[in-house]
């Protein structure tokens, strides 16, 4: 099965209330990591702040790190390579990384079905 | 020997003393750990009291492991520093990243993990095996803590939504929480802990407050949201009241006096019900086990007032730093304290004494009361007076976010965002953006304010950038060359700094733990501000002056450790209302 794995940068409260800004992004991304775990999808978050370690572990997210900078993230991997860097992917690209079919509803709208993109 | 103490009567297992910082919570604790000892119980003394003296009081080391207290017989005691605790949390999760990770990611995650959130929930960790039944614990017939969780924190261990994703699978969404992800304790012993502290026949809560109104008031908040979510065994104690007796020889001490009766016959109905004991103001200082045995007692102790010889410290007064302040011409002035120092006061006396030599000043509180600044108002042609209400305020924007954020959240994940927005940080941030608007008017007039944002808050705003652009949004298009925000807080000719404390142990203490906070943000206050100094004013009272002796070590540490400069204020027959009594407080010309 394919896994997926989000590395998001330092959030100190749950997607950023803590901010003078609430990220919109944050939240849809976070309804679609839902919706794609519930139809099978395989999915880990490391969020900067609680889990360096794993950042520290990953040799291309660690070099990814060194080039880019913390700004750079969120970096998401596909099975061990680079799928996207410097946004959260939309519904539709979760569905295919993890083969979830979506037939009707995402047919019928297109790439901007889901909460987060567009 | 029994002195009848309401809060002590039928103590259950657990005693949980609250209470705003130098209001006597520690003296209180230590005092009643050695009653109960002396009536023959198995006692545990912990104190969280970063300024803790339980050692000196007992004239032994103690530190972080349970020791025994040779001189009273069944007790035990243990010292827990919040901060150290939350240090090591730092350590634990930071460490095995420093050196592999760059430098400039692994400072930005320490930032992350040094806000208010992170101690609390670090110490609530450091005593969660105090609360469940163990070999620890056993021998114990009670548990005496200086302190108790916050609301926020107990409300967020019992949400379930808090814990699904982080504790047990060690993944998942940040959340306030999320010290707790690193450490290795089971999530049944912090439900454990939980349910120890909400059950009445086990845990009492005793609240403990000076008899000021603003105190009071904020005595019966910390009742009312405690009380919500069980903790319904609660006691009252007022502490540090000054007697009748004292009042015949000083104009000082009867207004003392008449402004606590009054603030007492006034208590806020939530607090009316509850068992209640009045402790009176002593003559000595509790350093000593013979001073905490007398510090419960009913019957007046002998005076012990030693008149030291009091040291020759410059006193000088607000007046002086106006001086300074006013040679900018502008500038923004921001003054940062605990709730209850007087900040909103000081800063009305500053923004008087610069609109009195007829600079341009805009005086803007976030006072729920009000009725100072209201009357300040048009009061001198150079001032103008706005306030924000912080409830208003933080409500506001936790709606919004509700509105935004909460759309697609299910009722667990709505739940613990409802709960992150109660944290302390939402409502600093939900303040400081409704005074980002004025701020910009501190380019050509003065702008004097009566809060200020954390250091924590300043950096994580400026590592996401997010305060920069919250402030150039606020600037609108006007086009002129700006440094950035963070700058302008950096440097002291376009802000000022100015932190306000009492001549007190804890207080002072606290005040240079927000030091070391703002200097991490690259921020050097200014000054700092002692108010409400009985040191500073002529007193006859032999109570009176034993505190004002004890004041002068607190004002020396100040004076000589911490502050590039500093004022004494002295504490007033009345509050200062009012151009003419805002000028004598800042101890200027008029009077």
């Amino acid at each position: 099965m394919t896994t997926i794995q989000v590395f998001d940068p330092a959030l100190c409260c749950s997607t950023g209330v803590c901010g003078v800004e609430v990220d919109q992004q944050l939240v849809g991304f976070a309804a679609d990591v839902d919706w794609a775990k519930q139809n099978g999808a395989d999915i880990e978050r490391f969020n900067l702040a609680q889990t360096p370690l794993a950042f520290a572990e990953n040799p291309q997210v660690k070099a990814f790190l060194e080039r880019s900078g913390a700004e750079a993230l969120p970096l998401i991997l596909v099975d061990g390579e680079v799928a996207l860097a410097g946004r959260y992917p939309n519904r539709a690209e979760l569905a295919r990384w993890a083969a979830i079919k979506v037939a009707e509803e995402q047919a019928a709208s297109g790439c901007c079905s889901g909460s987060s993109c567009c | 020997m029994n002195s009848n103490r309401k809060f002590l009567d039928q103590a259950p297992r657990f005693l949980f003393f609250t209470g705003k910082g130098g209001v006597g919570k520690t003296s209180i604790a230590c005092a009643s750990a050695v009653q109960l000892a002396d009536a023959g119980r198995q006692v545990l003394l912990v104190s969280t009291d970063p300024a803790s003296n339980v050692g000196q009081v007992f004239g032994i080391d103690i530190g972080n492991q349970i020791t025994a207290i040779p001189a009273v017989s069944g007790l035990a005691a243990l010292e827990i520093d919040p901060q150290a605790a939350a240090q090591a949390y730092r350590d634990r999760i930071v460490g095995p990243v420093r050196g592999v990770l760059p430098d400039s990611i692994v400072k930005g995650i320490e930032e992350q993990l040094s806000g208010a959130c992170t101690t609390e929930i670090a110490a609530f960790d450091e005593f969660t095996a105090l609360l469940i039944d163990s070999d620890l614990t056993v021998g114990y017939d009670h548990i005496v803590f200086d302190t108790a969780p916050t609301g926020h924190t107990i409300r967020l261990l019992q949400l379930p939504g808090a814990w699904s994703g982080f504790l047990e699978q060690g993944k998942g969404d940040a959340s306030c929480l999320g010290p707790l992800a690193g450490l290795e304790k089971q999530r049944s012993q912090y439900k454990a802990a939980v349910d120890a502290l909400a059950d009445p026949q086990r845990s009492r809560l005793i609240l403990v407050a000076r008899a000021q109104s603003s105190t009071l008031r904020e005595v019966a908040r910390t009742h009312e949201e405690l009380n919500a979510i069980g903790l319904s065994q609660q006691y009252l104690v007022v502490n540090g009241i000054l007697p009748e007796s004292e009042t015949a020889q000083d104009q000082l001490a009867s207004a003392i006096y008449r402004r606590e009766q009054n603030a007492l016959t006034d208590i806020p109905a939530a607090l009316s019900g509850l068992p209640t004991d009045r402790i009176e103001l002593k003559p000595f200082n509790l350093v000593g086990l013979m001073a905490l045995r007398q510090l419960l007692s009913k019957s007046a102790p002998l005076s012990t007032a030693d008149n030291d010889v009091m040291p020759a410290i410059p006193a000088a007064n607000l007046s002086k730093l106006v001086d300074e302040i006013a040679a900018d011409g502008h500038g923004l002035v921001m003054l940062m304290g605990k709730g209850g120092v007087g900040k909103t006061t000081l800063a009305a006396a500053l923004a008087v004494d610069l609109a009195r030599r007829g600079l341009p000043v805009h005086l803007t509180t976030s006072d729920p009361a009000a009725n100072l600044t209201d009357t300040l108002n048009g009061a001198l042609p150079d001032l103008k007076v706005s306030k924000i209400d912080p409830h208003a305020e933080t409500e506001r924007y936790r709606q919004h976010v509700l509105a935004t954020k909460g759309a697609n959240l299910d009722e667990q994940g709505r739940a613990l965002l409802e709960e992150d927005l109660r944290s302390p940080c939402t409502e600093e941030i939900a303040v400081f953006q409704a005074f980002s608007r004025i701020i910009r008017e501190a380019g050509k007039k003065f702008v004097v304010m009566d809060t200020a944002p954390t250091g924590h808050t300043l950096l994580l705003l400026d590592a996401t950038g997010a305060y920069h652009r919250e402030v150039a949004r606020q600037m609108g298009g006007s086009n002129q060359h700006f440094t950035t925000p963070m700058m302008q807080l950096q440097d002291p000719r376009q802000t000022k700094v100015l932190i306000v404390t009492l001549a007190e142990t804890t207080p002072v203490l606290e005040a240079a733990h927000l030091q070391d906070d703002l200097r991490r943000a690259g921020i050097e206050p200014w000054a700092w501000v002692i108010n409400n100094s009985v040191a500073a004013s002529a007193v006859h009272s032999a109570l009176l002056q034993q505190r004002a002796a004890n004041e002068w070590p607190e004002i020396a540490a100040v004076a000589n450790r911490y502050a590039r400069r500093y004022a004494l204020v002295p504490l007033l027959q009345d509050e200062p209302t009012g151009v003419e009594r805002l000028l004598a407080l800042a101890g200027g010309h008029s009077q």
